[in-house]
């Protein structure tokens, strides 16, 4: 009897090694990991336009005083938004504060992604001038300005899903998704807005974006930018928006201007 | 021994595993699970998804001049009228409106493979199916609905949605419109417990680019049980004439400017087009002068008519198509006018008889249906695109309660001349101007209905179901009729509505606007919906797709408000001349507008002006 579960056990072991050594040789070993930039399954380089379909006014313009409408801001956010001044944000030279990371993606604006290198995607704008840099790997450089410390990685949508009998895989491996999402996730970002009106993020704010591409009917590109604003100093609950830029052919329209406080 | 037996409990596994993996195939393509319940967190224009938008704020939708003159002419009273209080949100709009929803699959219980994922919305209990199995979006003259006919298939990690056959709705909920040409492409993505529904409109009638929206969720760890949102129409304002839709006339919209003031914003960025999505909008809003601005609030002056943008629903390859209504009732396209044929124990039943060019064709569709011959065949007018083929059809066809009855003895095919052998014969019947005005078109006596009633309505049980004609006078002409289906629910209305064109008011026999709105609010008084506007009572138009009472509704809104804009301007005095010139059509002629073909933009409004100058006698008698 004994014999008979020692049996089973290594039987069980050998099926369990043979999947394991199969799945493994699936995984093309040998050779140094490709970089970020071959690992790339979306390409989100290149020029994009805001379209500015959502939250018009507010982006459009600049909304009066104390209209926060749809942020989950708190009632300390409430107290720093009803107080906003942009003239005494220009006499200190923080006219940039609305163009911060957690509220530069929502300006009309276009945006030039290149690779600085192959482990590094670089975010321009026109509006305000500004440069985001995205590092695939630890956060590098010590933030504290408007744009913070972003760390980037492919959100690919590996299946978690078995596709064997219960906890037993049979060597089935489910095709690779051709689509994928860039991830970033922003930290150490100097206080700023989130709107021109002056509705606030604090210093301890974590922004966790994904940047997800889609080929759309008539031949044209979208570039969707979902944003999760953490702030627990100013919001009252993680606040969501959802950004969508149009690929161009070319530089067309880009025209880089100053920050705006106004 | 012991170790023979482990050896074959080691072949047994891998044997096992064998053929276990030739047993689960693994999925084509990976798939993200949406199933769950979801709650938008509104962050994104939570004003006018809650509480409502401002009157006059388009800015960001790239509406063209007729879109925006659609919504300058909304009157938010217009949600008082009885057919419009439980209008369903359609699809795009009901993606983005306040409440929860929530998402299941449905898997066919042999395979297991998907047919489709479910999605429901707690407000006006939208119910959308998305198809996942490949099959076929419906063809150009299947019903449309407001949540639309949705296929979707997987793509990397985003569902991706296609959805074609929507009503008529809004953009947002002060008239931004959204023609029933929209088509959607949706792109689905889900991060965690955060879903991303990416909407991308395109719809040529209202639109100059596509209109890109996304919609967040937020995954909600159960049911919150609350999912109803019942609604029954009722009288809201009573003692209000059947023909009054709310409406405002071109540069008449008393609050084009409020939005703009409140918050110190150029006039003319508020009024929307593709401008206004892209940056330097701001710029340039604030350098146009108010006379540019005022001009958007009515049609550009000494513009060429807009013609339509829709895509023509009627098949032109040369055959018959059957869609199958309900029940016995089956409606026949590709010969002209749509035929309606109604089978069962006894004759086909028969409203309209089409162009008469592929009658042959026709003839085989209905025998395929229908193991009976064709019985009766009602015509709804005189036009030649409606019974065309009645001596064709009629001749294909019997009338067994005719033989030796006092009509076959007293005239056959002799007396009247109308009757041709009944046994070999089938009766057509109309309203008994429809013989006047054939008679006076000298077409052949074959096609002459022998069987015509006066006034009212002429009663037929056919087929297990009463069969209602009744009379519209002096709608698009003097003969008309709509033919209900009282068990089947369906009527057939010929030309009084169609999803083609501008109502085709044959003045010179006898059709007017007045009796035009009449006989639509006539339909509309035999109608029901089955849920929010939606289904219920299915309209046969004498050209396009099937339909239902939103869309006769919405074609009686736009005669009423085209007639209320000619109306007011020959009130102040403006010829016919001035009138086409002020393109009081503006709004509606990228949807139905023609300037050459049979009826044209100019023709339909002329049609206008003339029966308003000198109404039909019978109708101002009643009036």
């Amino acid at each position: 009897m004994r014999f008979f579960a020692l049996s089973c056990a290594s039987s069980i072991l050998i099926l369990a090694a043979s999947t394991s050594l199969f799945a493994q040789g699936r995984g093309g070993r040998g050779g140094p990991p490709p970089t970020p930039q071959a690992a790339a399954r979306i390409d989100i380089t290149g020029y994009w336009v805001s379209l500015v379909t959502e939250d018009w006014r507010y982006r459009q313009f600049t909304p009066p005083k104390g209209d926060y409408e749809s942020v989950p801001i708190n009632p300390a956010g409430k107290k720093v938004a009803d107080a906003w001044d942009p003239a005494k944000d220009e006499a200190a030279g923080e006219q940039c504060k609305a163009y911060g990371a957690a509220g530069l993606m929502r300006m009309p604006t276009h945006l030039h992604i290149t690779w600085q290198d192959d482990r590094t995607l670089k975010l321009e704008t026109d509006a305000g001038t500004q440069t985001r840099i995205f590092h695939f790997g630890p956060a590098q450089g010590a933030g504290g300005d408007w744009q913070g410390v972003s760390s980037a990685t492919w959100d690919y949508p590996e299946p978690e899903v078995r596709t064997g009998f219960g906890g037993i895989d049979f060597g089935f491996e489910l095709p690779p998704a051709p689509g994928g999402s860039l991830k970033v996730v922003t930290t150490k970002m100097k206080p700023g807005y989130l709107r021109k009106n002056g509705v606030p993020y604090g210093a301890g704010t974590v922004m966790t974006e994904y940047f997800d591409r889609y080929d759309i009917p008539g031949g044209d590109t979208l570039l969707l930018v979902t944003s999760e604003v953490n702030d627990p100093e100013y919001l009252t609950n993680p606040f969501w928006t959802s950004t969508h830029f149009k690929k161009q052919d070319d530089a067309s329209g880009w025209n880089p201007t100053p920050c705006l406080s106004r | 021994m012991k170790v023979t037996r482990t050896v074959l409990l080691i072949l047994f596994v891998l044997a096992m595993r064998a053929k276990l993996s030739a047993q689960f195939r693994p999925p084509p393509a990976f798939d993200i699970d949406i199933t769950g319940y979801w709650t938008p967190p509104l962050h994104e224009d939570g004003l006018e998804r809650g509480n409502g938008p401002e009157i006059a704020d388009y800015g960001g939708f790239a509406l063209n001049e007729a879109g925006r003159l659609f919504a300058l002419s909304y009157d938010p009273s217009r949600l008082t009228l009885r057919y419009h209080q439980c209008d369903g949100y359609i699809m795009p709009y009901q993606m983005r409106a306040v409440g929860n929803f929530r998402t299941w699959e449905e898997r066919d219980p042999h395979t297991q493979q998907l047919i489709a994922l479910h999605w429901w919305a707690q407000t006006t209990e939208g119910n959308r199916t998305i198809y996942m199995d490949g099959r076929a979006h419906p063809p150009a003259w299947a019903p449309h609905s407001f949540t639309g006919f949705s296929t979707g298939h997987f793509v990397g990690n985003s569902l991706v949605i296609n959805t074609t056959h929507l009503k008529q709705g809004w953009l947002r909920r002060n008239g931004s419109p959204e023609s029933d040409q929209a088509t959607v492409t949706e792109f689905v993505t889900r991060h965690g417990d955060h879903l991303t529904d990416t909407t991308v409109i395109t719809d040529p009638v209202y639109l100059t680019e596509p209109e890109v929206r996304s919609n967040d969720y937020v995954r909600q760890p159960g049911d919150h049980h609350v999912w109803l949102y019942a609604c029954d129409d009722g009288e809201e304002i009573t003692g209000r004439a059947p023909d009054v839709v709310p409406n405002y006339l071109f540069g008449k919209q008393p609050f084009a400017k409020e939005y703009s003031e409140k918050y110190k914003l150029p006039l003319i960025a508020t009024l929307g087009g593709a401008e206004t999505l892209y940056p330097g909008w701001a710029a340039k809003a604030k350098s146009a002068t108010q006379a540019e601005a005022l001009a958007k609030l009515q049609p550009a002056p000494n513009q060429p008519a807009e013609t339509s943008k829709a895509i023509n629903p009627e098949p032109h390859d040369g055959e018959i198509h059957v869609l199958h209504i309900r029940d016995n009732v089956y409606m026949l396209l590709g010969d002209g006018g749509n035929i309606v044929v109604q089978t069962g124990d006894e004759g086909a039943f028969l409203v309209d008889s089409g162009e008469g060019k592929l009658s042959d064709k026709v003839i085989a569709a209905i025998r395929r249906i229908s193991q009976r011959p064709i019985q009766f065949i009602a015509n709804t007018s005189f036009h030649a695109d409606h019974i065309g083929g009645n001596a064709k059809l009629a001749a294909a066809g019997s009338d067994p309660s005719l033989p030796g009855s006092f009509f076959d003895l007293q005239s056959p095919g002799a007396a009247t001349g109308l009757l041709f052998d009944p046994a070999h014969h089938a009766t057509i019947m109309a309203q008994n101007n429809v013989v006047f005005r054939m008679e006076a078109a000298k077409m052949s006596s074959e096609m002459v209905p022998a069987d015509t009633y006066l006034e009212e309505r002429r009663r037929k049980f056919q087929n297990g179901e009463l069969v209602e004609l009744f009379y519209e006078p002096n709608a698009i002409t003097d003969g008309d009729s709509i033919v209900h289906f009282r068990r089947s629910d369906v009527i057939a209305v010929g030309d009084i509505f169609t999803t083609t064109q501008y109502p085709f008011i044959d003045l010179k026999n006898g059709g007017s606007v007045q009796g035009e709105i009449k006989a639509l609010d006539d339909i509309l008084s035999r109608t029901g919906y089955e849920h929010d506007e939606n289904g219920g009572t299915y309209i046969v138009p004498g050209h396009g797709y099937l339909s239902d009472e939103h869309e006769v509704t919405e074609y009686r809104d736009m005669v009423v408000i085209v007639r209320d804009r000619v109306q007011a301007m020959m009130k102040a005095g403006a010829t016919l001349d001035q009138i086409k010139a002020a393109r009081v059509t503006a709004d509606y002629d990228t949807r139905y507008g023609a300037n050459s073909g049979p009826w044209t933009t100019a023709m339909f409004i002329e049609a206008v002006y003339n029966s308003l100058k000198q109404p039909p006698a019978k109708l101002s008698a009643e009036k």
